[in-house]
């Protein structure tokens, strides 16, 4: 992994190693976690996010993203590096003395609790007397439009009440920043998807910085303002989502996020800033790099097209050209709205998104040799 | 915390839909549900759960009602010097008891001395467990070690009673035993004028009695600190809770049931207690169990069950009261 991968790609990124800061919002600088035993979770993390920002920690499980919101709020001590927010490092503070709260994997409700005295629950640490926290805490029940099982326990609430008291549990204590960890990991898919709109919706309304952790693609796309992607202790990638969806910045980034054809092969050409990659089926892909800099003749290098940006080519097979292949067909997948084409160039898997409404066409030719094409601006060159 | 500036109009999540659809959900669920225990039924179910559970009420039958009977009954005749008993009905058994209700009564005086020891124990019992039980439960992470220390703390108990309670007696209470040797050595006892009076006292029978029964205080609490749900911890570490208000707001409160179950078992445990409190103190220390040992130890048939049927309604009073105090919930 390339160094600085991180920092190139990110807007708004703290720099390398900041000695102070003074400005608002929330900096990372330099955070490690290492765990006893020698594990390294995160490792040398460097973010910063603004106030009203709403900011995905994505990746898979192990790569460090939960880690990294659980030394944010205080749950975890970092062996190296600092956590700033408004310029105040939060790092020697515990939970309870953080400007941050934390809605948890499973809610973490108080069982033995009603709805209102969870809700109340942070006021009353706080000191705040009986009837003022009862009010607040009705107000924040009425927020996610709850007021009515102000006197059921935790129990007798199913999974999307329960994280609708989680959340209105921390919005009560007014914190600058959000944190959440898998919130919508214990809902059913349909629910799911109601709770990304309501959830987004709501942190406009409130203008706070949200964190949210999750490991679900489709729904750091859907919600975030940036998308951190995580793998291996590291920020791999920390862009907005369009950015993340069609240009991703490393081979894993690549991977991970799913439906991306990546071609594995040398520079054979070069003329100016323009690559021309082949893979050792002599599938051949061109590429524009920036002036100047980008890969020389000879060097090993990843390539990746989205499988949205891959079509179908009309007529028959030819000869070779730049930017296509001829491939056979493995299985034809039928989402609903896109046909995913599950293919093969002369053993490289490949993939194409075609429209929907392509399905009556396509459907039981596999084993059947087809043309694919995509265009240049489509291709991505990868760090690697 | 700085409080964000409202917005205007307030927010709100807008969740009349996914209500309903939640509703269906849920309602989806209880349906099936309410097949799957339909087709139970239809499978003769009943029958299967009675013959199971038939075993369990003979044994209860046998062993625990019908004593109880009978003791009931036998507290109603009439005492025989003879023969023990005759079957002629009476209630002198029991004016015999409550006259006088006061500690000039050897039985009211025994209960009461019965009472201090158990209710000293339950409360040492809970003060010495529970930082036992909260240590295994949250400071001992692996499954292996819990169980490792748990069967160290049994140890004691792969000796008999009798052996535990005679070790106890003299080279432990003794004036030369280990506990008196312990505080000579620190300077504050001697030999011939021990600091604790422990042998064959009440004192070294309420140190026993808090050794032999601190498990069971201890092990009802472990398992409900065990499955305190450490997000909720968390959580309330994140709200704004320093160690102490947690432990009050949010651990106690779930740990109470075995605070509860602990103190009935030690209490109604202590209560009837005699082979201990002989053996320790060598027969200087009378409590109501060995009040009503000796009744039948002297074929007072009769006047031992009288004695015993009390004993059994005082009980009930004690765990009674114990629950009520469970119920005192803190409201916030």
């Amino acid at each position: 992994m390339a160094e600085g991968v991180a920092e190139s790609n990110s807007e708004g990124a703290a720099p390398a190693a900041p000695s102070a800061q003074t400005g608002s919002g929330l900096d990372l600088i330099g955070l490690t976690k290492v765990f006893p035993g020698g594990a390294v979770a995160v490792d040398d993390v460097n973010l910063h996010i603004d106030h009203g920002e709403y900011v995905v920690l994505l990746g898979p499980s192990g790569c460090g993203k939960t880690t990294t919101l659980r030394m944010i709020g205080g749950h975890e001590y970092p062996t190296e590096g600092d956590i700033v927010l408004d310029g105040e490092s939060l790092v020697d503070l515990p939970p309870h003395r953080r400007p941050t709260t934390t809605v948890f994997q499973h809610f973490a409700l108080f069982p033995h609790r009603t709805v209102l005295d969870n809700v109340a629950f942070g006021l009353k640490m706080e000191g705040i007397g009986k009837g003022e926290r009862r009010k607040k805490a009705m107000e924040a029940l009425e927020m996610v439009g709850l007021s009515e099982l102000k006197d059921r326990k935790p129990a007798a609430l199913s999974g999307g009440q329960q994280q609708r008291v989680a959340l209105a549990r921390v919005l009560v204590t007014k914190p600058k920043a959000l944190l959440l960890d898998e919130p919508l990991g214990d809902l059913d898919r349909l629910l799911q998807l109601r709770m990304r709109v309501e959830l987004r919706n709501l942190q406009r309304q409130l203008g706070l910085m949200f964190i949210h952790v999750t490991h679900n693609q489709e729904e750091a796309l859907s919600m975030a303002d940036r998308v951190v992607v995580m793998n291996e202790a590291r920020i791999q990638q920390a862009a907005d989502p369009l950015t993340i969806a069609t240009r991703p910045a490393t081979e894993l980034v690549a991977r991970f996020m799913g439906d991306n054809n990546i071609i594995h092969g040398k520079v054979t050409e070069r003329t100016g800033n323009r690559l021309l990659v082949e893979d050792a089926a002599h599938l051949r892909a061109s590429v524009t790099v920036e002036n100047g800099g980008g890969p020389a003749v000879g060097d090993d290098v990843f390539v990746s097209v989205r499988a949205a940006a891959v079509e179908l080519a009309d007529g028959a097979a030819g000869e070779k050209t730049v930017n296509s292949a001829d491939c056979e067909i493995v299985f034809v997948e039928f989402l609903g709205d896109l046909v995913k084409l599950h293919l093969t160039a002369g053993g490289e898997r490949m993939l194409a998104k075609v429209p929907g409404d392509r399905y009556h066409a396509l459907r039981g030719r596999e084993g059947e040799t087809v043309r694919i094409v995509w265009k240049e601006g489509d291709v991505q060159l990868l760090d690697a | 915390m700085s409080s964000s500036s409202t917005p205007d109009p307030p927010p709100h999540l807008d969740l009349a839909d996914i209500e309903e659809d939640e509703l269906e959900v849920e309602q989806e669920h209880e349906r099936a549900l309410g097949e799957q225990r339909g087709a139970q039924r239809e499978r003769g179910g009943g029958w299967v759960t009675l013959a199971w559970a038939a075993p369990g009420f003979l044994w209860l039958g046998f062993f625990l009602i019908a004593p109880l009977v009978f003791i009931v009954l036998m507290s109603f005749w009439t005492p025989d010097t003879s023969v023990g008993f005759v079957k002629d009905w009476t209630t002198q058994n029991y004016s015999d008891l409550v006259h006088p209700f006061s500690l000039d009564n050897a039985y009211w005086k025994d209960m009461w001395r019965s009472f201090q020891i158990s209710a000293i124990a339950v409360a040492a019992c809970l003060v010495f467990g529970f930082p036992v039980a909260y240590f295994l439960a949250m400071k001992v992470e692996k499954l292996q070690y819990q169980i490792a220390l748990f069967i160290l703390a049994l140890a004691p108990f792969w000796t008999s009673f009798i052996t535990r309670s005679v070790a106890w007696a003299y080279p432990l209470m003794g004036s030369h035993g280990a506990l008196n040797t312990f505080l000579v050595k620190l300077g504050v006892s001697s030999y011939d004028h021990p600091l604790l009076n422990t042998q064959f006292t009440q004192l070294s029978v309420q140190l026993a009695m808090i050794q032999l029964y601190i498990l069971f205080m201890v092990t009802p609490i472990f398992f409900l600190l065990a499955q305190v749900d450490r997000h909720a911890i968390e959580a309330a570490r994140d709200l704004g809770g320093n160690w102490w208000s947690t432990f009050r707001e949010v651990v106690l409160p779930q740990t109470m049931p075995g605070v509860v179950i602990g103190s009935i078992f030690i209490f109604v445990l202590t209560m009837g207690e005699y082979g201990t409190v002989q053996v320790i103190s060598q027969g200087a220390v009378t409590t109501v169990g060995v009040y009503i040992q000796t009744q039948i130890v002297g074929t007072q048939y009769p006047q031992g069950a009288a004695s015993a049927v009390l004993l059994v309604f005082i009980l009930i009073l004690g765990v009674f009261a114990i629950t009520r105090f469970s119920n005192l919930r803190e409201d916030i």
